[in-house]
């Protein structure tokens, strides 16, 4: 039926990432829109907005990335950016176990107060710090016992956290910022979970009824004629 | 919170509104410690976007004489609190863990829920986004290109406003009750719906407002500036009834009794902002609850460039401020310190208008009102239905003499879901009457003339004033308070709230203030259009 010539339908999509400070959140956005990485990284102060194009078969989404770092310990940034948000990475350290239980935390505030049909990925980061990591990608070939070997310092079982994210149905991945593995993995992984009804119309429970124009014949481009004209007249 | 008090902030910004949240955005960049606070839940303050829930609390904590005032900063004896209607229990709301002045702004406030809503299709309250401040926004705004020039406009949707219908009891031409009017010369020579001779007195007096302030043209009104437009209309141009109706329609005005320069001014700049941004449609609407949608927009522009933002939280002036800081208490723990405080004006002006409010939650999409304006224009999301004075003829006691607009919102503004509307109804306040009556009729009446059911599920009525419409700035000591005035109760947004924003700001970076510098940012880093694309 596509016309392989036709330019693809393009959509923008809400993305918010969550988690306990220092899990990687901003580290896995770099990764996933840079593809670069920085140790000791600062942590984020405020909050940052990134974009980044994902190229499906049959559509481009737009990620737009809201990076909630920082601010968590007054929980008063979050619901400005999960309003409206169609997908939220809640991320946890796999070497910090109590990071899994605020990642809980907000799978289960994300599950009350932001949009239905959200998409959630859970992700646990630092891949790189366990045997999984260094022994080739998480073949799973390592034999010791959890802690026990002083070169894996992974603290969160690959199981446990599979096994919550399928009870809650959230997409699952392990990755690692730091080398890459699988951060691109996630975001194609959502862009191919958000539904597609959710898109005709850009994002929300207030889709559009009216099927048979695209998203974008709705939006108004405020850069259009009147940039080019009338440039500097902002006050 | 211990490292709330540590130290000395530039300026505590009190208030969410869409004036506190512009001046975040205005110093976004600035490298000042700001905190951010709301004493509500949800950002917006007097703009915010309400979800049903939301809406029962607010309306609970609004209803009879006003809600608590949430920034206690008049240090004068506080007024009484018996008209003070909420109780602890409402914390949810509007946050009345300060006694003391109350924010009379809104008041009289009441919901009314469809016995069997489920039934009939009411969703989830989250699915709902009621605007408290669906004012649609010329394309010619100043706000448009100061989102356009700070680079905040990539995080807003802007939906296009479409049609303008005037409502008649008694219309026998066209077979409907609903008349569009022509926003262009071809819709005018198209309009079947007017007789020949109409037309071109019609076209005269369109070509005169688009240079109504010519030497040319001044003349021809000058002397009647401040009489009635429809009188000069008639006199002068000799239009009918019904045309006469339509370009007081266009002037958005609630009292019925606009002036001629006031009528020219915004028929000219209803007309100018036609097609600027693309063909037919005049003005804008922010998807997901209009200028509550800005105003998240400028907070988050003040999250990114690092200010500190908490809600729920209401403060108020400690009266121990002392040399050139301001101590300002969250809570009985914490106090902090700043040397500029802004926050925004809680009290009705004694001489404000009061307009009511009703909006509706509707079972029908409603098509017939979207029509696309103009080939190749969007597809709108709000039309706009006038009741011109005297025409709801059901009543004659009833609002006789005031207008009565109808702000229709298809589920594409994202307010409400798929196959449903939102009807944001406004008049004047009338004193002896129940607004709320008059309002309902209109609801009812359009809900009939429309061809398309629907049945109404959920109400939220209203009235609104504003304080003094002047910015209050005082001083204690060195340090500055800055009070913005309510927002207006104008239908279409109104560009001079846009000075006290600047004002504000030059209070704020006092000698860095470069007037030229103002709401002017490159984008951030990874935020322009021509990014890679991920195969």
């Amino acid at each position: 039926m596509a016309d392989s010539n036709a330019p693809k339908p393009s959509s923008s999509v809400k993305l918010v990432l969550l988690g306990e400070a220092a899990v990687g959140k901003s580290s896995l956005v770099l990764r996933f829109v840079n593809n670069d990485f920085q140790e000791n990284k600062e942590p984020t102060i405020g909050a940052a907005f990134l974009t980044q194009k994902c190229n499906l078969p049959s559509r481009t989404i737009k990620f737009e990335i809201w990076d909630t770092a920082g601010q968590e310990r007054f929980a008063s940034l979050a619901p400005m950016y999960y309003r409206n948000a169609q997908a939220a990475l809640v991320v946890y350290d796999l070497t910090k176990p109590t990071s899994l239980v605020k990642a809980r935390h907000w799978v289960a505030e994300l599950q009350r107060q932001a949009s239905p049909g959200i998409v959630i990925a859970l992700v646990g980061n630092k891949l790189d710090l366990t045997n999984d990591g260094e022994s080739g990608r998480g073949d799973g070939d390592s034999e010791g016992v959890e802690g026990e070997d002083p070169g894996d310092a992974r603290k969160v079982s690959t199981e446990e956290a599979k096994s919550y994210a399928e009870e809650e149905s959230l997409l699952f991945f392990e990755t690692s910022a730091k080398t890459g593995y699988n951060v691109t993995d996630v975001f194609t992984a959502i862009a191919n979970a958000i539904p597609e009804t959710s898109l005709k119309s850009t994002r929300g429970p207030g889709a559009s009824n009216v099927a048979s124009r695209a998203g974008d014949e709705q939006r108004v481009n405020l850069n259009g004629p009147r940039e080019a004209a009338k440039e500097g007249c902002a006050c | 919170m211990e490292s709330l008090s540590a130290e000395t902030w530039d300026t505590a910004i009190c208030g969410t509104g869409l004036s506190q949240s512009l001046l975040a955005l205005a110093l976004s960049r600035s490298k000042k410690r700001i905190l951010h606070l709301d004493a509500n839940d949800f950002y917006g303050e007097h703009e915010a976007a309400l979800s049903l829930q939301e809406a029962d609390a607010w309306a609970q904590a609004h209803a009879g004489g006003g809600a608590t005032h949430h920034l206690d900063n008049q240090l004068a004896e506080g007024e009484n609190a018996d008209e003070d209607v909420t109780s602890d229990k409402d914390k949810l709301s509007v946050a009345p863990k300060l006694s003391g002045k109350k924010s009379t702004i809104f008041r009289n406030a009441h919901v009314w829920k469809h016995p069997n809503a489920e039934a009939q299709g009411l969703s989830f309250p989250r699915a709902y986004s009621l605007a408290l401040a669906p004012q649609i926004i010329h394309t010619k705004s100043k706000l448009l290109s100061q989102l356009v020039s700070s680079k905040a406009y990539r995080q807003v949707e802007f939906l296009a406003v479409g049609s303008f219908f005037v409502y008649s009891s008694t219309d026998a031409v066209s077979g409907t009750r609903l008349a569009r009017i022509p926003s262009s010369r071809e819709d005018v020579f198209s309009a079947q719906s007017i007789p020949a001779r109409s037309k071109r007195t019609l076209m005269k007096f369109l070509k005169f407002v688009i240079d109504y302030d010519s030497d040319e043209q001044k003349p021809i009104w000058q002397g009647s500036a401040d009489k009635p437009l429809s009188e000069f209309l008639v006199d002068h141009f000799k239009l009918d009834d019904r045309l006469r109706d339509f370009i007081i329609a266009l002037t958005l005005t609630l009292d019925g009794k606009v002036t001629v320069r006031h009528g020219l001014t915004t028929i000219h700049r209803h007309l100018t902002s036609i097609g600027l941004f693309g063909p037919g449609f005049c003005a804008v609407y922010p998807k997901w609850g209009g200028i509550s949608e800005i105003a998240q927009v400028g907070c988050r522009a003040g999250a990114v460039g690092g200010s500190t933002y908490m809600l729920d939280t209401p403060a108020s002036i400690d009266e121990a401020g002392n040399g050139g800081d301001i101590s300002i208490k969250l809570s009985d723990e914490v106090s902090i310190r700043t040397t500029t405080l802004i926050s925004s004006q809680q009290i009705r002006s004694t001489t404000s208008q009061s307009i009511s409010r009703l909006v509706a939650v509707v079972n029908s999409p409603l098509q017939p009102l979207f029509g696309v304006l103009a080939e190749g224009a969007p597809l709108p999301a709000v039309t706009v239905v006038a009741f011109p004075p005297g025409s709801l003829l059901n009543n004659t006691q009833l609002g006789s003499n005031t207008p009565v607009y109808a702000f229709v919102h298809s589920s594409e503004t994202g307010e409400c879901p798929s196959g449903q509307s939102v009807v944001y109804l406004t008049m004047q306040t009338i004193p002896l009457s129940s607004a709320s009556e008059v309002l309902d009729m209109a609801l009812t009446t359009l809900l009939q003339a429309v061809p398309a059911t629907g049945e109404i599920l959920y109400k939220l009525y209203y009235e609104q004033a504003t304080s003094s419409r002047q910015s209050l700035v005082t001083s204690q000591g060195d340090a500055t308070v800055f009070e913005f005035p309510s927002p207006s109760l104008g239908l279409a947004f109104d560009d001079e709230s846009l000075d006290a924003v600047k004002e504000a700001w030059k209070i704020v970076m006092k000698d860095e203030a470069l007037d030229n510098s103002f709401m002017k940012f490159e984008d951030r880093e990874g935020m322009d259009d021509d990014d890679d694309v991920y195969d």
